[in-house]
């Protein structure tokens, strides 16, 4: 006997459970909505502009977020700067980010111009990543600063819509590939599958505030290919089922179909959440939001294809009033 | 017979390339590059796993049109006032020229001189007559004249092969943005940022009077200092504090322009200072300057800044020094900075990535347990569910992976954190294509096939279902390659790699492994 997680044989009613979970999958989507206004949509440092710099004190220094920021905030070299212990209590590694950064500063004034805005060739700038090394390490111990990321206002921007049209080309590619690739009749339901997929993990992300830069909008894209993946396995064995079986009811057929696929759907999911696991303990604390990310957008999709990508398309096929070929009646009654 | 051995001849041969190949990543670089058996190139690895500063850097163009427009206007208003037209104010701004306070009779003969100067042309939607701007063809000239010379001389100054920092980069990224990039901490972030961003402009000026502070100076004139004239100060290299400040004038006497060369050398204390060369021709200009000022200061400006202002005590024709109060290394950068000579306009960094070292090891570290971690749970899992198949699946796995690793190396592609993500995703869902064949050649026994025959219709209905499942994730990874910038572009190198060398993986070295058992063997059991 094969070893099985999912028995064969298995017939879990996924369809019934469609509305249930198409008013879960909505439901998150509304909070996550509804808490824009409150927590706002946290942008990193990648699309917001600003600097993010990460120190380490050496071995026998005493530093915590508090003496941080007062030794910051006895000068004026950053507003309002935020610091966050990297890792866990023990760790000697701070992550301290601040609006500005490499900022033009005009040659006698000392006036704080935006980068790309000083005029006339008599200008200086200030590094503050160099000036607040120099205030920790005088006032707290010595510390060497391991990462400076700097995003300035323009490429920020820049940035930001190169993110957008990315999530925009993607989902428009992806669209055209399953309309060649099926009829036009599965196209909408998967594409609706994979937003309802960044929707949620996007939501997911607003709702425990977490912020979205570079490495997360990585992991939104490769969840559109993963999600997609999901739903492509589901929708061709209904394809195929549909053409052996064209006396059965589409309910059935899309039932059995999921039942079919769950257990391929399990176990792929299974090893790449086990792979992502992996990722979010062991691969280090720069990482660890890009496989946060991926580890929601997989569970998500998962969940999507079982219970939201096939009933879908019975919402679809019932809506638009066509229906399979001779099971027009079945599908709607 | 014989095909399937060419078969699994073909693979067992490409996958022992693809081990010698990526098993030279692991030989030191310098034996690499001397050693005939292993090929010179390799992975690279991103500034972020080796530590590394990544710069954007910003070329503030406008100012090169604004040089420009002030030339043009300089030779207008000589053309003018030759034709004993003046009276009219031509200011140079916003990327304009515009002319007002005009007479009325000299209209038209300033229009036509002005229609004369052939990079000009007149703004049509301008409100009042008078606005002129370079035209599309000179504008677009002065830009690209303008990146090219500052590329030229941050190449000089940074990556330069033999003077340069080693192994670093500099190039041209759009309009008008370099990117540098310094690997390994081979230099201090702020070492390196003064290297950058130095203009490298050097004027020398006789000084006309001078004070202990500019407030002083001020205070002796009264009504002002006359227009051509201009306040600079010298501060101390180490406190920052003012400590002379001069009157000069705004022209310089002569630039850095006739340069030859640039050193570090050493006064009679043993204190660091820089010595200069002119060429023969600055050496007559300068040679004709210190012999009429002899008794007076020459102030030395770099950037703005006065450095020192020696008196000069006899004619001095091509070699000089500059004394400053500075470090070797201070003393050795600004050489490289005057040797590299000076940047048309000044470069702002608008993006930085660094990484230090240790930072950089970590990644590694961290990256590699997670990855082989990682990779020895999805084998075992593989091997424990299918058996005797999932061995199969975990030998097409390995071979995956080193088939990775060999294209990557081949095509000299950067590893990054992000990338070794990537890889880890890959492992992940590399085992999918062999899920989606097993469970289907299952199903297929179920249904009371053959294991022979369930392992062809297996294999032929699940390719379709493999190749639309890894062409949707290839797809997206293409698009976030396109869009994505730096160590993400490693994420989507990794994951596209890894899709082709997956399907590859499932759909022919798991196909041929079957073909050799059972193959055409009527077994009664498959280990599946």
């Amino acid at each position: 006997m094969p070893f099985e997680i999912i028995p064969s044989g298995t017939n879990i009613d996924f369809i019934g459970r469609g509305k249930l979970c198409a008013t879960l999958s909505a439901g998150l989507i509304l909070i996550s909505l509804a808490m824009i206004p409150v927590q706002g949509i946290r942008l990193g440092v990648d699309f917001a502009g600003g600097s993010e710099m990460q120190v380490r004190f050496e071995p026998g220094v005493t530093a915590d977020e508090g003496m941080i920021r007062s030794a910051l905030a006895e000068t004026d070299v950053v507003a309002d700067p935020s610091v966050v212990r990297f890792g866990d209590v023990s760790s000697r590694e701070f992550l301290i980010k601040f609006k500005g950064g490499e900022d033009v500063v005009s040659g006698a004034g000392g006036e704080v111009e935006e980068p790309g805005e000083g005029s006339g060739s008599a200008t200086a700038s200030v590094d503050r990543v160099q000036m607040i090394e120099a205030v920790l390490s005088e006032g707290i111990g010595p510390l060497t600063v391991q990462r400076v990321d700097f995003v300035g206002p323009r490429v920020g921007a820049e940035l930001r819509s190169d993110g957008l049209w990315a999530l925009f080309w993607a989902s428009l590619a992806i669209l055209v590939y399953v309309t060649i690739r099926f009829s036009s009749r599965f196209a909408p339901g998967a594409v609706v599958a994979v937003f309802h997929d960044l929707l949620v993990t996007s939501g997911i992300f607003v709702i425990l505030g977490l912020e979205f830069d570079l490495r997360v909008l990585a992991a939104l894209l490769a969840i559109i290919g993963y999600s997609l993946n999901d739903t492509i396995i589901i929708y061709d064995r209904i394809r195929e089922n549909m053409a052996l079986r064209t006396k059965a009811a589409l309910p059935e057929v899309l039932n059995q179909s999921v039942n079919q696929t769950l257990s391929r759907t399990v176990l792929t999911s299974g090893t790449t959440l086990t792979a992502l696991f992996c990722l979010y303990f062991l691969g280090g604390e720069v990482i660890r939001p890009f496989a946060f990310a991926m580890l929601i957008g997989v569970a998500v999709g998962t969940y999507s294809s079982i219970y939201i990508a096939a009933p879908l398309l019975l919402l679809l096929e019932g809506e638009s009033g066509e229906g399979f070929a001779g099971r027009k009646d079945a599908a709607t009654s | 017979m014989s095909r399937l051995t060419f078969r699994a001849g073909s693979i067992l041969a490409l996958v022992l390339i693809a081990s010698y190949i990526t098993a030279a990543n692991f030989v030191p670089k310098e034996q690499r590059q001397q050693s005939e058996f292993w090929p010179d190139d390799g992975i690279r690895l991103g500034l972020d796993l080796q530590g590394g500063i990544h710069w954007v850097v910003g070329v503030q163009i406008d100012e090169a049109v604004q040089h420009e427009l002030e030339f043009l206007r300089d030779g207008l208003l000589e053309t003018l006032s030759d034709q004993g037209i003046e009276g009219q104010t031509i200011v140079a701004e916003d990327g304009r020229l515009q002319i007002s306070n005009i007479p009325p009779a000299s209209l038209e003969a300033i229009q036509a001189a002005a229609a004369a100067v052939g990079s000009l042309r007149a703004v049509s939607d301008s409100p009042e007559p008078g606005a002129y701007e370079l035209t599309d063809e000179w504008s677009q000239e002065i830009r690209e004249r303008t990146m090219a010379q500052v590329l030229e001389v941050l190449r000089r100054r940074i990556d330069d092969p033999v003077r340069g920092i080693p192994d670093s980069v500099v190039t041209r990224q759009g309009d008008d943005r370099v990117l540098v990039q310094i690997p390994g901490g081979q230099i201090d972030r702020s070492r390196a940022r003064a290297l950058l961003k130095s203009t490298g402009f050097l004027e020398f000026k006789i000084v006309l009077d001078n004070a202990e502070s500019e407030a002083l100076l001020r205070a002796r004139y009264p009504d002002g200092i006359a227009e051509e004239h201009e306040i600079s100060v010298e501060r101390d290299g180490e406190t920052e504090q003012v400590v002379a400040a001069y009157l000069l004038r705004k022209a310089p006497d002569i630039t850095g322009d006739y340069l030859d060369d640039a050193r570090l050398s050493w006064d009679q204390q043993q204190r660091p200072l820089v010595s200069f060369r002119f060429n023969p021709e600055g050496g007559r200009i300068f040679g004709d300057l210190t012999s009429e000022n002899i008794g007076n200061q020459l102030a030395i400006i770099l950037d703005e800044n006065v450095y020192s202002a020696p008196v000069i005590r006899s004619r001095i024709s091509t070699n000089g020094q500059i004394e400053g109060r500075y470090t070797v290394q201070q003393a050795a950068d600004l050489a490289v900075v005057l040797r590299a000579g000076a940047l048309s306009v000044p470069v702002v960094i608008e993006e930085e990535r660094s990484v230090g070292p240790a930072l950089g090891q970590d990644s590694i570290e961290s990256g590699t347990r997670a990855s082989l971690t990682g990779f020895s749970l999805v084998l075992i899992f593989t091997a424990f569910y299918y058996r005797l198949s999932g061995l199969y699946a975990c030998i097409a796995l390995m071979f995956n992976l080193v088939l990775l690793a060999g294209v990557m190396s081949l095509f000299e592609a950067t590893l990054t954190l992000p990338g070794i993500a990537g890889l880890v995703l890959t492992v992940g869902m590399a085992v999918d294509a062999n899920v989606i064949i097993f469970e289907r050649i299952r199903e297929e026994l179920r249904a009371g096939k053959t294991p022979r025959t369930a392992v062809a219709i297996g294999f032929q209905k699940a390719t379709w279902t493999v190749l639309d499942a890894n062409i949707t994730t290839l797809i997206t990874a293409l698009i976030l390659f396109e869009f994505g910038t730096g160590p993400i572009k490693g994420f989507a190198v990794t994951l596209s790699i890894g899709i082709l060398t997956s399907v590859f993986a499932a759909l022919v070295v798991t196909r041929t492994a079957f073909m050799l058992y059972p193959g055409g063997r009527s077994v009664s059991q498959l280990s599946i």
